[in-house]
């Protein structure tokens, strides 16, 4: 009776040694997941990057290229700053979305409540640079893969009236740093962000 | 009984029972239409019609809280699709994006004939090449996200064009994709009655049917505990009459039970109680009969009016029983007291005869109730009264009580110098106030209690409801008409609103552009050959793909032969309610209505718009139009009021042959209503027409009091019995209507305080200058 149990408990003895054996040493990747990535980002105070956006518009023969720069402040501010071909600035706040095109002499400002399919779409890159996974989920399901040094977050809405405009956003990532996004229109158009070096 | 008593006791019977069928039969309203003056110019016309039965009369707001947001959301859900199958209703919304779509769908069909940018030009080679290049710029904006896939069907962007028009009109917040208030906490919902605002028993009807459909789908969204608020014309309409009913007959109650309480002590005798409200029901009854025979209907004002009758009516009984001696009869005493009773009776009447034909239906049914009710109490007391008193009957407390009082009256003549202090201060705090002594706002005037008053306020603030502001008044002949000049006046007011002088406005031509207007935009639209050849040429160099506006081509060629949008088409969408408040039919012709927004300069907008006819096209600002009707109307009532002074001074002056007897009688009832007026304006109210029709009261059961105390009075023999029917007359009067001060329809406590005070003070006053010489009293 106590050999047997000595028998046992070596065998337990080993089994975890084996079984803790490479889990430590995959430590970082075993434990990194949403939370952390989101933790991660969630750190960065503010960013400014340059973009360059292309448009594959069904309506076009040709893709429209963009590029401007894209800032974020924590915890609310996004900004997008187009430059090129025509001078746009999209400015959310908040609650508060604002929408200057000097070509156009336009500018609105509205209630993102008021819209939700715009609010959803804003919220994949704000709720994303903000690490603010309850927010992104009460929009999207989401699911992330790939590991810390090169991950892509897929973002499917949740909403009937937001899966008419946009079936999938697909953000991909290095680090606390985001490298794309590619957002998939339910009518077939897509578009693809390139996101380049910090601005000052 | 003598067979003349006899015969006079059965008419009154027969009169009794005649009263009471017709007014079992009579029609009960609340229109504040009839307190509107019946011959206003065409402007202010239209502005009570609109009140009366317009669509923003028939409104109903409704708001739902005490519930979690999203619980509240299903249940707006619910009640929404519970009220769309009522037939009560002809609109109902809550925001949800189910009803905008159908709205959506309907401007995206006809938006070749809304768009007010359709012209020739606008389909010519070079006009389709700019759209094309203005929407190459917009696929590059994010804003392409908000205005939806649409290119390949309106590449010239039309549907933008009728949208934009929509755009900042404002609107409620959203919350679960439907209206709430800006806090959360309360769901919003719309609904428009079939009826309109004035057909109260019908909007008590729509009323119940909202209610019973929040009880049956509250439990059924499990959503015990969630409450429900309505607000709007008609639901003020409803409670207003609900309330005067209810406040009129629980205080009439409750002032006829102290009264009784106060007489019964005086009497000690349940049959001469009995007896004394005979005058008062006899008069009640008489004034709704007549009132009821001469207009068609009662408004429920002069029917909380019946209340206050009680306070001038009951007190000619009083006197007849308190001045019998246990020696005589009352009928012995009648002839003694009657000329006083009698002239007393004639000042009120003459009082309230000014008002009889003041013009307003509203007034002259309170003229008239008064003065029937009046005349009739007066005759039952002199003539069917003392067949029914017990013989030998006498009120013993008044004995008991007399020499007491004529000892205290010996002493009141001192208080005459701080009683011209009283007065003069008075004149001086009323004269220094000015106009600002009267409220002028016409909301004063509303029957409905002030909280559900702060209720309607708040919820048109959460809706963005439009309150009343300031718009152009169109006027036509016919629908196409207006609808034409609609649309001149709108083209003016566009121009204006480029040089900033206003910030916008919204015209029914919209949303329902006049038949002209959609024809010249249908033939605007090229046939499909030469469209397809100018939309070829302008995408020539363009990175647009081949083929891709075919749709376009296709649904313009469709609109050009589409027949013209008419109002029964919008009638079928949620646009028809907005088409409803801003065009209608009125007695003299169609309307348009304009609503202004951000008007920064109401001179240059006036100066703008004198390019067109006046007679047709009309700048009107609501609230000061509605506020200067109520003023006139206020400033007409208080002409009667004086000339009704001044027709109680003349009857005096004529009865009684002295002018210093006249003074004796008029003084302290001028003193009382001066001090009175003071007071209010002391205790921060305002005075209005209600309060001015109290005061008119004030002087008709004062004028009884300075009657019998006036020396030369023939009725005053017996100084302490006098003395103590007035006082016993004061006492139920100041009790009737201090309880009726407790009320929560605004006018009849406004009443109630304001001849409680004054019948007060004119007693008091009328006995400190009596005492004129000690040896009087």
């Amino acid at each position: 009776m106590h050999g047997r149990n000595g028998v046992l408990a070596a065998l337990l003895l080993a089994l975890s040694v084996i079984s803790v054996s490479p889990a430590r040493s995959a430590e970082p990747a075993a434990q990194w997941g949403i939370e952390r990535l989101m933790l991660q980002l969630s750190q960065v105070e503010h960013s400014q990057v340059r973009f360059v956006e292309r448009k594959y518009l069904k309506v076009l023969k040709a893709p429209l290229q963009l590029s401007g720069t894209l800032s974020y402040t924590r915890p609310g501010r996004l900004e997008k700053r187009t430059l090129k071909p025509k001078p746009e600035t999209v400015t959310v706040m908040d609650d508060k979305l604002t929408l200057e095109n000097p070509g156009r002499n336009e500018r609105r400002v509205l209630k993102l409540r008021d819209y939700p399919t715009l609010w959803g779409f804003v919220e994949s890159i704000r709720a994303t640079l903000g690490g603010d996974i309850k927010v992104l989920e009460r929009f999207y399901r989401v699911e992330l893969e790939g590991g810390p040094a090169k991950w892509q977050l897929y973002l499917a809405p949740r909403e009937p009236s937001m899966n008419e405009v946009i079936s999938l956003i697909r953000i991909d990532g290095s680090q606390a740093r985001i490298d794309t996004i590619e957002v998939q229109e339910t009518r077939g158009d897509r578009s693809v962000m390139k996101i380049l070096e910090d601005v000052p | 009984m003598k067979s003349p008593a006899r015969r006079r006791v059965g008419i009154w019977l027969g009169c009794v029972l005649a009263c009471a069928i017709i007014v079992a039969r009579s029609q009960y309203g609340a229109d504040l239409a009839a307190f509107l003056p019946s011959s206003p110019s065409p402007t202010q016309r239209f502005l009570v019609d609109e009140l009366r039965e317009g669509a923003v009369s028939r409104l109903i707001l409704i708001g739902i809280e005490g519930r979690p947001p999203d619980e509240l959301g299903a249940l707006s859900r619910a009640l929404a699709a519970r009220l769309e199958k009522n037939e009560h209703f002809s609109y109902v919304a809550n925001g949800a994006q189910e009803g905008w779509r159908a709205d959506g769908e309907f401007l995206l069909r006809n938006r070749y004939v809304l768009s007010p940018a359709v012209t020739a030009e606008r389909f010519s080679a070079a006009g389709i090449r700019r759209a094309l290049e203005q929407q190459l710029d917009l696929l590059s904006s994010p804003a392409s996200m908000l205005t939806g896939n649409l290119l390949p069907r309106d590449p010239t962007g039309e549907m933008l064009q009728v949208i934009e028009r929509f755009q900042g009109q404002g609107g409620p917040g959203k919350r679960e994709g439907i209206w709430f208030s800006a806090d959360g906490t309360r769901a919003l919902l719309v609904v428009q009655t079939r009826a309109a605002g004035f057909d109260i028993d019908a909007q008590e009807q729509a009323l119940a049917q909202i209610r019973a459909a929040f009880e049956a789908a509250a439990p059924e969204q499990h959503a015990a505990g969630a409450r429900l608020l309505v607000t709007g014309p008609g639901v003020f309409a409803v409670e207003s009459r609900a309330g005067i009913k209810r406040d009129a007959m629980r205080f009439s109650l409750l002032g006829t039970l102290l009264v009784s309480a106060i007489l019964l002590f005086v009497y000690r005798s349940l049959r001469v109680l009995a007896l004394t409200l005979v005058p008062v029901a006899s008069g009640a009854l008489a004034g709704i009969a007549a009132v009821s025979l001469a207009f068609g209907s009662v408004h429920g004002v002069t029917l909380g009016f019946g209340a206050t009758l009680i306070g001038e009516a009951v007190d000619y009984a009083i006197y007849l029983f308190t001045n019998t001696a246990p020696d005589s009869t009352p009928k012995t005493t009648l002839q003694r007291i009657w000329p006083t009773l009698r002239l007393g009776m004639a000042t009120s009447v003459f009082g309230f005869g000014a008002m009889l034909f003041s013009g307003f239906s509203g007034l002259s049914q309170l003229g008239l109730f008064s003065i029937a009710g009046l005349v009739v109490a007066v005759s039952v007391t002199r003539w069917v009264l003392p067949e029914l008193v017990p013989q030998g009957y006498h009120v013993r407390t008044a004995a008991a009580l007399g020499p007491a009082l004529m000892r205290w009256l010996s002493h009141a003549h001192r208080l005459r110098i701080p009683l011209l202090v009283l007065v003069i201060a008075a004149v001086a705090w009323l004269a220094g106030r000015g106009s600002t002594v009267w409220d002028d706002d016409l909301s004063s005037l509303n029957p409905a209690p002030l909280r559900m008053q702060r209720v309607d306020q708040q919820m048109r603030a959460d809706l963005g409801a439009p309150d009343v502001g300031v718009l152009v008044v169109v006027r036509g002949d016919s629908e196409q008409a207006v609808l034409e000049s609609a649309e001149r006046a709108s083209a003016t007011l566009a121009a204006l609103q480029a040089e900033g002088i206003l910030a916008g406005f919204d015209s029914p031509t919209f949303y329902l552009p006049s038949a002209g207007a959609q024809r010249a935009r249908q033939q605007a639209i090229p046939d499909a050959a030469t469209l397809t050849r100018n939309l070829a040429a302008a995408a020539d160099g363009l990175p647009f793909r081949a083929g891709t506006f075919a749709a376009f081509v296709e649904e313009a060629q469709a609109a050009k032969r589409r027949a013209p949008v008419t109002s029964q088409d919008l009638a079928r969408t949620g646009l028809g309610l907005k088409l409803q408040a801003l065009l209608a039919q009125r007695r003299d012709g169609w309307f348009a209505m304009l609503p202004l927004r951000g008007v920064s300069d109401m001179r240059l907008l006036q100066a703008g718009l004198s390019k067109h006819d006046r007679s047709q096209v009309a700048l009107l600002d609501m609230k000061r139009e509605l506020d200067v009707l109520y003023r006139g109307y206020r400033l007409r009532a208080l002409g009667f009021a004086v000339l009704g002074a001044v027709a109680i001074v003349v009857l005096l002056m004529l009865t009684l042959r002295s002018a210093k007897r006249s003074w004796d009688v008029v003084a302290p009832l001028a003193a009382a209503v001066l001090v009175t007026a003071g007071i209010l304006l002391a205790t921060g109210t305002r005075l209005n027409i209600f309060h001015l029709v109290a005061l008119l009261l004030v002087v008709g059961v004062g004028s009884n009091y300075t009657l019998f105390f006036e020396r030369g009075n023939p009725g005053a023999a017996d100084p302490q019995r006098t003395a103590t029917s007035v006082l016993f007359c004061n006492l139920s009067t100041v009790a009737g209507f201090g309880v009726l001060g407790f009320a929560a329809t605004p006018l009849l406590s406004a009443i109630g305080t304001t001849v409680a005070t004054g019948a007060f003070l004119s007693l008091v006053f009328a006995a400190i200058l009596k005492a004129r010489s000690p040896q009087q009293g």
